[in-house]
């Protein structure tokens, strides 16, 4: 990597468009885009391949088909009936501007047949689906840079999200079991599956072409037999496991047998098992595959719901397509598997191999957007052509057996309903809303907002894989644990603190997701010419000492162990060297025979999907090569070329700092600091306020934070110009004074140079965007219109406000509680207003209108953007880049600040103590090499790892200010701002790129003495929004009783609370029963205020009565007490 | 907007044009109230308030 400069700002065509997008960032959304591709060219049609068709009879005894024979999925268009547009393409700014979903039609096409011959095929509508920004469906396709301008884009639009209602949507990555491997797992809740059974299993996900997944696992029972569990439409079945491999292939016991036993004659107790499993079947006089197929389905035949018409045979080999090893089609390749499958099995539960762990990266792979939502829409096209049954079956009850099925009654049944909703509805809430729950633990949260906060975030949510919602609520640490596996893949820096912390993770920077599935079928061959035996074939060698070789849950064959390792070697060579078509992903993974229990040996080769991949060097060849995460485990990879093991290294990293994400490979000198404080700065590197967008006139975002003045870092590590952070910055270089100076700077508080502050230091800007939609307010449906926006010429309420449409001028400054927007009743014509709630004072950016899809439409919406100014305060957040968060506590005045020989103030001062205990070294190497890089009009290297013992940061920087004339330590001499004294001490100065983080004190400050209070209680209500108090319970009661203070215990609780006065009848001690007597005639006369006096009813007397200061809610709970009949009594002394 | 037209006229004439900013190809339309919103133009449908020279009251 080139060492970092200010070559983005300072290149001849700065601030031209290029003429073509960045590489480097297209690259970190790649796995959301190229996973939707997929579904558009292939998915989609793999899925309806793989659809069963409805079938059902009518009352007239015709037997009806319905499937479909293919799909697609337009562009985004606008509605068929709009005349007026003159192109018909829908880009994404206008559906982020109205509140639209970027939409666009599914197409297939429907075949009945009747009778088993084809009637018809017909095109039909399915609906509109939200498209992905920047896939191959989507309009921004292809566009360069310029043309993106034209549309409203950013120059380095990346995609990569849906638009739901005009908010960005991202399909969260989540991580999955690694797909058809078969994994030897430890789980104590399988004992509870029944008797017999034991912590020990297989489990194998298998998935389909079309990426839906089925599980089997293979249960260990303790009388030595295995049963198999699978999953239909929810419900789980176990079966033994010779049944099914009887069901798979006609063949005789002895070919299991030895099929089974191969190699492992000498385990007397594992053939005992074998025999007495066969044994089992050959009792229930299930001897040959014709009869258990048919017996199996038989059973089944409930379950799978096919039509009556199927035979118990066609029910079982149905049975067995759709729920055994689905990811093969073969089934003696079923068979194979699972003998496999059986044999790691028993070689586990007798301790011959160690268990697998579902939690390291080695065994997972990752669920992608676009497979999600073809899985998803598989199912919901599924249930579309079920609803067209019923609809075809009601229509057939009300007729009987005249009902004929043609194109006219269908046509009646087809139309009812459509996929749009349901689509929409996962993408807009995250929820999925499906029936089998396609095989996920998870049914909510799938989707996040993709919030323009500021640009780092923004390209976090696309790199964030998240371990799943149901691994939040476990009460153990393991999965969150950073396990060594995940070196390369996930990010250990990158992960938030708290309740999700080791769950949601970030891939590393290089790290990627296979999105190809290449065509493997030749490999097979070419094994074989590389020393591998096929499976029918003789074995190569002593059994026992043989490699099953397994491509993609698939068995091959077997290959020798001391021919083993170079067949490794020779296919991952053709790999790299891209030969013999070998693909470029193909993972090849050699577990050796360790003659100890570890993991079950073999040769495992993956070229599936969604595997997590990166690229090292490899030594042999000294090119590139694409790793995968259960291969690394086996591979010898140094890091630098100097801990390379000659004979033993085979790959070597390609930068030190690869192990790291995006976001984490940000924070310069990273290698300096306690790992702690790097987490820190991921994450407030994530809250800060910067330069989210460049088209802040064309968002509708409900906020959206700018800093005014943000600059470029001096001090940048290489991957700020490799995602050119440049055209988002954010963040000030600031001159920082390390001293403890006001008193004002303690507990980690900064101060604030005043004079900085008024040139526009960290100046910021939040845009706040208000929908005012009159359908809303006026609660209609459908075409009319009561409501439509403007003003009545006289109004006194919104002259100097509004103008006649309704709506503010551009630049307005509108005041808290000033009308923000008008509208007119057209029936009455009366005019009304909306205010403006919001404490501060705000300034029209921008209005705009809405009208709709077809340009026929009234304004009924518009969006008003609002400029409020946020300049720093007291009480504002800020942070450097090392974890090192304050407040800002003053805004001090220049002229009291301390100041250097060469009459230098700083912008900020920093609290020493701030350091020893957080040992954020980064961060003061940084203020040094700020310091020398300004000096010398540089732009320095924070590239983490790139100094050493032998060439310390420290001197490298301290010997630059030394050559510009200043302290080697970056130490100066400073006097003191208020009496001009020397200061004894050198303080240490430097300039720190400062953050201004979205945390400020102006939507934070809850203030109240009085004023709402909860209509039952008359206490104060909760909620800053609401003016409502801060709870004062117990603990802070003890605090002011254990001080002393009672009356100011009194006025928290009573006084600013439900404070209240009531007459009380002393002799009886009750509130209730006094009652106000009406006035005698004869005080009539007397005073005319004068209310009648208090009598209590109960005492029939009014001596005794007291006026008495209670808490409103003791009158409440007497009150209830006595709807219960119970009486209290009040002592008053 | 130099003379505000009384109630009646509003009323019956649908009110004084406003001048909106097309989104997709920034032509001025002069649109009246209950006028549909669209450009003349280019007929798209998200329109921009015009920033006007006049001083704001």
């Amino acid at each position: 990597m080139a060492a970092p400069g200010f070559r983005h700002l300072t290149e001849p065509n700065y601030g031209k468009p290029p003429k073509s997008q960045s590489k480097v960032l297209q690259e970190l959304v790649k796995p959301h885009i190229e996973s939707f591709n997929f579904m558009l060219s292939e998915g989609l049609n793999l899925a309806i391949q793989d659809m069963q068709p409805v079938e059902f009879a009518l009352p007239s005894g015709e037997k009806v088909s319905l499937s479909f024979t293919d799909a697609s999925i337009g562009v985004p268009t606008v509605a068929q009936g709009n005349i007026h547009a003159l192109s018909l393409k829908v880009y994404p700014t206008e559906c982020r501007q109205g509140g639209t979903t970027y939409k666009a039609k599914i197409r297939a096409h429907l075949c009945w047949k009747l009778n088993n011959e084809v009637k018809a095929i017909k095109e039909i509508l399915l609906g509109e689906v939200p498209i992905l920004v920047k896939s191959n469906s989507c309009n921004l396709n292809k566009l360069s840079p310029s043309e993106l301008i034209k549309k409203n884009e950013e120059v380095e639009e990346m995609g990569g999200y849906f638009i739901i209602n005009g908010i960005e949507k991202v399909i969260r990555m989540i991580v999955l079991p690694r797909r058809n491997f078969p994994m030897a797992l430890n789980r104590g809740s399988w004992k509870n599956r029944g008797k017999l059974y034991t912590e020990y299993g297989v489990s194998m996900r298998c998935v389909k072409p079309d990426q839906t997944a089925v599980n089997i696992i293979l249960h260990y029972l303790t009388n030595g037999t295995a049963m198999l569990c699978f999953s239909y439409s929810k419900e789980q079945f176990f079966v033994p496991v010779v049944l099914i491999l009887k069901a798979l292939v006609d063949t005789t016991d002895q070919f299991i047998y030895d099929e089974l036993m191969r190699g492992k004659d000498k385990n007397t107790y594992y053939k005992g098992c074998v025999t007495y499993m066969l044994r089992q079947i050959q009792t229930q006089g299930l001897t040959s595959q014709r009869k258990i197929l048919e017996y199996l389905g038989e059973m089944f035949r409930v379950k799978l719901g096919l039509a009556d018409w199927y035979t118990d045979r066609q029910n079982g080999e149905f049975l067995i397509k759709q729920c055994i090893c689905v990811h093969l089609t073969n089934n003696m390749d079923k068979f194979n598997t699972l003998v496999y499958m059986v044999r790691k099995l028993f070689a586990f539960a007798n301790g011959e191999c160690a268990a697998e762990n579902a939690d390291s990266t080695m065994n997972q792979e990752v669920l992608m957007g676009g497979h999600l939502y073809l899985m998803y829409l598989k199912e919901k096209m599924v249930d579309w052509l079920v609803s067209v049954r019923y609809s075809i079956e009601k229509q057939a009850k009300v007729k009987g057996q005249s009902f004929v099925l043609n194109s006219t009654t269908l046509n009646s049944a087809v139309g009812r309903t459509n996929l749009s909703h349901a689509v929409e509805y996962l993408l807009k809430t995250g929820n999925l809303n499906s029936k089998t729950g396609l095989g996920l633990m998870q049914a909510t949260g799938l989707t996040v907002v993709a919030d323009k906060l500021n640009y780092v975030r923004y390209l976090s949510h696309f790199r964030c894989i998240h371990r799943g919602a149901f691994f939040s609520e476990m009460r153990t640490t393991s999965v969150r644990r950073l396990l060594p596996e995940a070196w390369g893949f996930l990010c250990p820096v990158h992960t938030p603190d708290g309740a999700p912390c080791g769950l949601l993770n970030h891939m590393a920077a290089l790290c990627q997701v296979v999105n190809d599935q290449p065509q493997v079928s030749h490999l097979s061959r070419l094994l074989c010419n590389l020393g591998m035996t096929p499976t029918d074939g003789p074995s190569p060698g002593e059994p026992s000492e043989c490699y099953d070789v397994l491509l993609d849950g698939r068995v091959l064959g077997k290959v020798d162990k001391e021919m083993a390792g170079e067949l490794g070697n020779k296919l991952r060579i053709l790999k790299v060297r891209k030969e013999h078509r070998v693909p470029e992903m193909l993972e090849v993974v050699l577990v050796p025979m360790t003659g100890k229990c570890s993991q079950y040996p073999g040769l495992y080769l993956f070229s599936s999907v969604a595997r997590l991949m990166r690229p090292v060097l490899n030594l042999a060849t000294n090119t590139t090569e694409m790793i995968g995460t259960f291969e690394q485990v086996y591979m010898n990879i140094a890091v630098t070329a100097s801990e390379a093991h000659e004979g033993l290294t085979t790959h070597l990293e390609l930068s030190e700092s690869g192990l790291l994400s995006a976001v984490a490979s940000l924070t310069p000198f990273s290698d300096f600091n306690q790992s702690p404080r790097n987490m820190y700065q991921c994450q407030m590197g994530k809250q800060t306020m910067g330069t989210p967008v460049h088209t802040y006139l064309h968002r509708t975002d409900n906020k959206l934070y700018r800093l005014q003045t943000p600059q470029s870092p001096i001090v940048r590590p290489c991957s700020y110009d490799t995602y050119n952070i440049d055209n988002y910055p954010l963040g000030t270089n600031a001159v920082v004074a390390v001293i403890s100076y006001t008193g004002y700077d303690m507990e980690d508080a900064m101060i604030l140079n005043k004079s900085s502050y008024e040139r526009g230091f960290a100046h910021g800007t939040i845009y706040k965007t208000e929908v005012i939609d009159l359908k809303k307010i006026s609660g209609e449906k459908g075409k009319s219109i009561s409501l439509m926006f403007g003003c009545l010429p006289d109004d006194r309420r919104t002259e100097g406000h509004l103008d006649l449409d309704g709506l503010p001028p551009i630049g307005a400054i509108i005041e808290p509680g000033d009308p923000l927007c008008g509208y007119i009743n057209v029936e009455t014509n009366v005019a009304n207003t909306l205010s403006f709630k919001h404490h501060e004072r705000a300034v029209v950016d921008n209005v705009k209108l809405c009208g709709n899809d077809l340009g026929t439409a009234e304004c009924q919406k518009v969006y008003i953007s609002l400029r409020i100014q946020r300049n720093p305060t007291i009480g504002d957040k800020f942070s450097s880049r090392h974890g090192q968060k304050g407040v800002c506590s003053q805004l001090w005045p220049v002229e009291n600040m301390p100041f250097s020989e060469s009459g230098m103030t700083p912008d900020i001062i920093f609290n020493p103590h701030g350091f020893p205990s957080r040992m954020t070294i980064g961060m003061m190497i940084e203020s040094m090499a700020g310091k020398s890089g300004s000096l010398h009009g540089l732009s320095h290297d924070a590239t983490p790892f790139t100094f050493s013992e032998d060439r310390p940061a420290i001197d490298y920087f301290g010997r630059m200010l030394r050559e510009a004339g200043y302290n080697y330590y970056g130490n100066e001499r400073m006097y003191s701002g208020v009496d001009g004294r020397e200061l004894e001490a050198d303080i240490f100065v430097g300039i720190v790129y400062y953050q201004r983080l979205r945390h400020m004190v102006e939507d934070k400050f809850q203030v109240r003495t009085t004023g709402p209070i909860d209509i039952l209680t008359h206490q104060p209500v909760k909620g800053r929004k609401r003016a409502g108090g801060i709870r004062f319970g117990e603990m802070e009661r003890d605090a002011l009783l254990s001080h002393g203070t009672s009356f100011l215990l009194q006025d928290r609780l009573f006084h600013c609370s439900d404070s209240s006065t009531t007459q009380l009848c002393t002799k009886c001690g009750s509130f209730q029963g006094i009652i106000q007597q009406k006035k005698s005639a004869l005080l009539e006369g007397s005073s005319v205020n004068s209310s009648g006096h208090w009598y209590c009813q109960m005492c029939k007397s009014a001596e005794h009565i007291q006026l008495l200061a209670v808490p409103y809610v003791f009158r409440y709970l007497l009150a209830e007490l006595a709807a219960m009949s119970i009486k209290t009594t009040l002592q008053v002394k | 907007m130099d003379s505000t037209p009384k109630k009646d006229e509003t009323l019956k004439e649908g009110r004084q044009a406003m001048v909106y900013i097309c989104g997709e190809c920034h032509h001025e339309n002069e649109i009246k109230a209950r006028d549909p919103i669209r450009c003349r133009e280019c007929g798209y449908r998200i329109m921009y308030k015009k920033r006007t020279k006049r001083s704001i009251l």
